[in-house]
């Protein structure tokens, strides 16, 4: 046992001790290209010495690196590959000695050191590799993509495959870098259901039916800070949406083959499902940002807004969506408004309220294909100008208060599927209008507003002391 | 010459005279004796805050538009926020906290396992306990429970989410008001409004984007520094505003100045600032450029949103106001006024909610009952209104007071108090929140059966703080501002967004 835990030991230095042959071996390389001026000629009789020590560090190596691909923790391939370069770069750092012991052609032994130096660098990258994850060197190049899930898009929720269309994209997007062919971290791997139902390291991850027993999902909801929280603190974690959706997978089963009408939903789990049905499933469902990324908006078009005093900005930091509002920008012109449109693409929130905006002038609003929220309150807008915004296929909360719009206006809008919450206070609609209405956009929350705060005797009777 | 020539002269001959004071040599030596003393304690304490330059988040803070907006790191679903403060702590056992328990022990011996250890501001003793000074029923789709005080307030809960078991850990007033607001009970830490407004700038150039509205004929016993900077640049200081009167004091034009000398001396003095930043360099003084700007386009802006008569009666009627007077009801109307004009932190105080019973004015049942009645209304009327003007999905709307009361009877000193009134109360208290992506129609947590300690659902300010900042899209733990050395957040090393009363 105690030969067990030493050996143990020794492996787990294989990641210190490493870096003494790379060392050694490259000072012999660099020294050996020295010696080609005059002046460094003195570094000649030490050479011997440093490649003999390099050698041995490379030996060393090789032993604690074979006792630590034991633990089978790698990714099998990549182990070998890396060992058997190791061995490599042992033996020929032995040979190189041996060869400068015998004085042989110094031109040669030069070229012999440039693959020495290339086989160290190869066998270090693969080492590199195992530890830290494919792609983490080239990951600091693009590292502002956050790692987001790619769900498919789901033509049809209630069909879904629940593992293979649901949980399985989340798992390869938030797990898989350590827990698959790759890496197994703590011998765990949750690329393939028999693994998953197999467990790791601590026995079993996954108890079908109960969530809160799991450690797949028990560890999700360790505080951040927890040694055994996963994702760990530095990796992606996953959205609100996904934790759910993995806790109703497990609890109603953990099933690999099931649909999602099949499993019985809980009031919570519904809306995240739905959400998924239009593709944007790891977004929070009610931010009406959309999922899908988007180029940047033409920046001297936002300069020339900005200067005619909108307030139009990124809704979020790392997002090229746009937010506009005409708050402080007095009165609205067609030379103004027709910029939004080169905009088309990235504005989602517009902010009309209070201006002079007339019919004419919503062809520009109208425009603006990706919009989700539009606030035209107390602007003199009809109906004639609220038809055009049919186009707007991707709108979700509409506020015409305090304009001239009626009935027939809105009803131009009833193509607009997503609509979620329509504000038609202060208008030309009708309380005799609200069955039309409610026949005509059912999805929608309609506010007709005029609520009123009845006087009570109490409100105003003041009790005298 | 014109007036605005001769401004013009004036100011830069003063300016030109500093520089040239710049140039004497008893300043040369004087400066260079002590320049070199501060280099050297400057490389003795080396690298002291240096580092955190780079952690400085991502808030980019621009101190010539400090006030521009700017995006929150990720989308927020409140864009504003109005914070009703109930200064002084109201009583949940008289409002939401319904204790049916209570009123079975109501003037009885307080039991002794709800003393031990126990630290009161005022009760000495033993105390008697005293049942709900209420009668309570269930409203709305949620059953939430509301007291017949609030018979207007009641039609409404659906619109909101209940926290039912709020703890602090201060029970005096002004420290209480302080972790609340700025997230610690000592002095010097910036307000929440100034964190968001750090974060977040405002959307209208013309107005502050911290308004503060006081009623109740008192500050808080915090103070202005509730409202404070701390140690954000001072422009995210909360701008307190009058609701008679001058909206903001000495706003308008003196007697002889019109607008035109107005402008020409803002533009003269902007001019010796802009020469002093060339010659220094401060971001300070573009800050200062900036705020004179502000102030000028304000003059114009505040009066105008400040004025509360130009709204429809029937708006005057909903929330009860009383134009002409201070009021808590013209407050609130003004809030949604402003939320509306883009004004992005509305921090209300009411003061007068301290429910001691050592007089008629705080006795639950004589005084208390005034101030349920000037609230009840206007809020009921601020949440249908922001409702039906399509604003509540983006304004978030808190209410709550400081700390709680006790389920036991105030004894001041050991004697009874001549009327009812409890004590403060650290352990349990009743905060909510509504509008801003919070969910509609809930309560989160509970207390046991007298109000005493939380059971399930305990929260802190702290909390509370970081469900505010989530909903405008921070994540409090990231929201960080330099200072000393350290990284400083509005939640310190605490804080968890409560999920559960998010959408």
């Amino acid at each position: 046992m105690l030969l067990l835990s030493i050996t143990d030991l020794i492996a787990r230095f294989h990641p210190v001790l490493v870096h003494l042959p790379i060392g050694i071996l490259l000072l012999a390389c660099l020294f050996q290209w020295l010696t080609i001026k005059n002046r460094y000629l003195f570094l000649q009789p030490v050479i011997p010495a440093i490649l003999f020590w390099g050698m041995i560090g490379a030996v060393a190596s090789c032993i604690s690196g074979y006792l630590l691909s034991q633990s089978g923790e790698y990714d099998a391939q990549l182990v070998t590959r890396h060992q058997w370069l190791g061995i490599l770069v042992a033996a020929f750092s032995f040979i190189l000695y041996v060869l400068y012991k015998l004085s042989l052609n110094e031109s040669w032994a030069r070229w012999l050191s440039v693959i020495l130096v290339i086989l160290v660098t190869v066998t270090g990258h693969l080492g590199g590799t195992l530890t830290h994850g494919e792609g983490y060197l080239t990951s600091v190049l693009n590292r502002d993509e956050k790692k987001q899930t790619a769900f498919k898009p789901i033509p049809d929720i209630e069909e879904a495959a629940v593992y293979a269309d649901i949980v399985q994209p989340v798992l390869e997007a938030k797990c898989y870098s350590c827990h698959s062919a790759v890496k197994q971290k703590g011998k765990l791997r949750l690329d393939s259901p028999e693994s998953m139902m197999k467990g790791g390291e601590s026995g079993k991850v996954l108890i079908p039916g109960k969530a809160d027993e799991s450690e797949l999902v028990k560890r999700i909801f360790l505080p951040l800070g927890d040694e055994d929280h996963m994702p760990p603190k530095a990796k992606p974690q996953l959205t609100e949406n996904e934790v759910l959706l993995l806790h109703w997978w497990v609890s109603t089963g953990a099933g690999f083959d099931k649909k999602v009408k099949e499993l019985t939903r809980t009031e919570k789990i519904k809306p995240v499902l739905l959400s998924l049905q239009s593709g944007e499933g790891s977004e929070k469902a009610a931010t009406d940002v959309p999922g899908t990324p988007v180029d940047e908006g033409d920046l001297t078009v936002i300069n020339k807004l900005r200067q005619a005093g909108v307030m139009i900005i990124p809704v979020a930091q790392n997002s090229h969506y746009l937010s506009a509002n005409f708050v402080t920008a007095g009165s609205v012109s067609d030379s103004v408004l027709q910029w939004l449109v080169s905009l088309k693409k990235q504005l989602i929130w517009l902010k009309l309220d209070n201006t002079s905006l007339s019919d004419s002038s919503m062809n520009y609003v109208a425009a603006c294909m990706a919009l989700t929220r539009l606030q035209l309150s107390h602007t003199p807008i009809t109906d004639k100008g609220l038809v055009k915004l049919q186009s707007l296929m991707q709108l979700r909360s509409l506020n015409v208060v305090g304009t001239k719009v009626t009935i027939k206006g809105i009803l131009a809008l009833q193509k607009l599927a997503g609509l979620k919450s329509l504000y038609v206070y202060q208008t030309g609609v009708n309380s005799s209008d609200w069955d039309e209405l409610r026949r005509a956009l059912p999805a929608a929350q309609i506010d007709t507003g005029k609520y009123t705060v009845p006087a009570l005797p109490t409100d105003t009777a003041v009790i005298r002391f | 010459m014109t007036q605005k020539e001769l401004n013009d002269q004036r100011l830069l001959r003063e300016a030109q005279d500093a520089v040239r004071h710049m140039h004497t040599r008893r300043h040369f030596l004087r400066e260079s004796a002590m320049g070199l003393g501060a280099l050297a304690i400057g490389s003795l304490l080396g690298g002291c805050g240096r580092r955190q330059e780079n952690v400085m988040s991502s808030i980019a803070f621009d101190p010539a538009h400090p006030l521009l907006p700017k995006s929150p790191p990720f989308a927020g679903k409140a864009r504003s926020v109005i914070y009703l403060h109930m200064a002084g702590a109201p009583s949940q056992l008289e409002m939401f906290d319904y204790k049916p328990e209570l009123m079975k022990m109501d003037g009885q011996d307080c039991p002794g396992s709800l003393l031990e250890g126990k630290q009161f501001a005022f009760i000495r003793g033993v105390p008697k306990m005293l049942g709900p000074q209420a009668k309570f029923a269930q409203y709305g789709e949620s059953r939430a429970w509301v007291s017949e005080h609030l018979p207007h307030f009641s039609t409404v809960v659906d619109e909101v989410s209940f926290l039912k078991a709020v703890t602090t850990d201060q029970f005096n007033h002004a420290p209480a008001q302080l972790l609340l607001h700025t997230g610690s009970a000592r002095l010097g830490r910036p307000s929440m409004g100034s964190w968001v407004t750090y974060g977040l700038g405002t959307e209208n150039q013309n107005l502050p984007g911290f308004v503060v509205l006081t009623s109740g004929g008192s500050f808080p016993d915090a103070g202005k520094s509730v409202w404070g900077s701390g140690f954000l640049p001072s422009v995210y200081q909360g701008v307190q505003c009058r609701s008679e009167g001058d909206p903001v004091l000495f706003i308008g034009d003196p007697k002889g100045m019109n607008r035109d000398i107005r402008k020409a001396s803002i533009e003269a003095i902007n001019k010796a600032n802009q020469q002093e930043y060339e010659e220094y360099n401060d971001p300070e003084i573009l800050s200062r450029i900036s705020q004179y700007e502000m102030a000028y386009r304000m003059q114009i802006a505040a009066p105008e949103v400040m004025n509360i008569n130009d709204e429809p009666a029937y708006i005057h009627e909903m929330y009860g106001t009383r134009p002409g007077k201070s009021c808590f009801a013209n407050n609130i109307l003004l809030a949604r006024k402003l939320v509306e004009k883009g004004v992005r932190y509305v921090q209300l105080f009411d003061w007068g909610w301290d429910a001691h019973g050592d007089g008629p004015y705080n006795a639950l049942n004589v005084g208390m009952i005034n101030k349920y009645r000037s609230i009840d209304k206007a809020i009921t009327a601020l949440l249908l209104d922001l409702k039906q003007r399509g604003l509540l999905e983006e304004t978030l709307v808190v209410w709550g007071g400081e700390f709680g009361r006790t389920p036991m009877m105030e004894n001041r000193n050991g004697q009874q108090n001549p009327y009812k009134g409890r004590d403060h109360h650290t352990a349990a208290f009743t905060l909510w929140m509504a509008g801003g992506g919070i969910r509609r129609g809930f309560t989160y947590g509970e207390t046991d059966e007298i109000g005493y300690y939380p059971v399930s659902g305990k929260v802190e300010a702290f909390d509370m703080q970081a469900t505010i900042l989530n909903q405008l899209g921070f994540d409090h733990e990231q929201f960080t501002y330099p200072f000393q050395g350290r990284p400083f957040r509005l939640t310190d090393v605490s804080g968890k967004v409560i999920h559960d009363i998010i959408a």
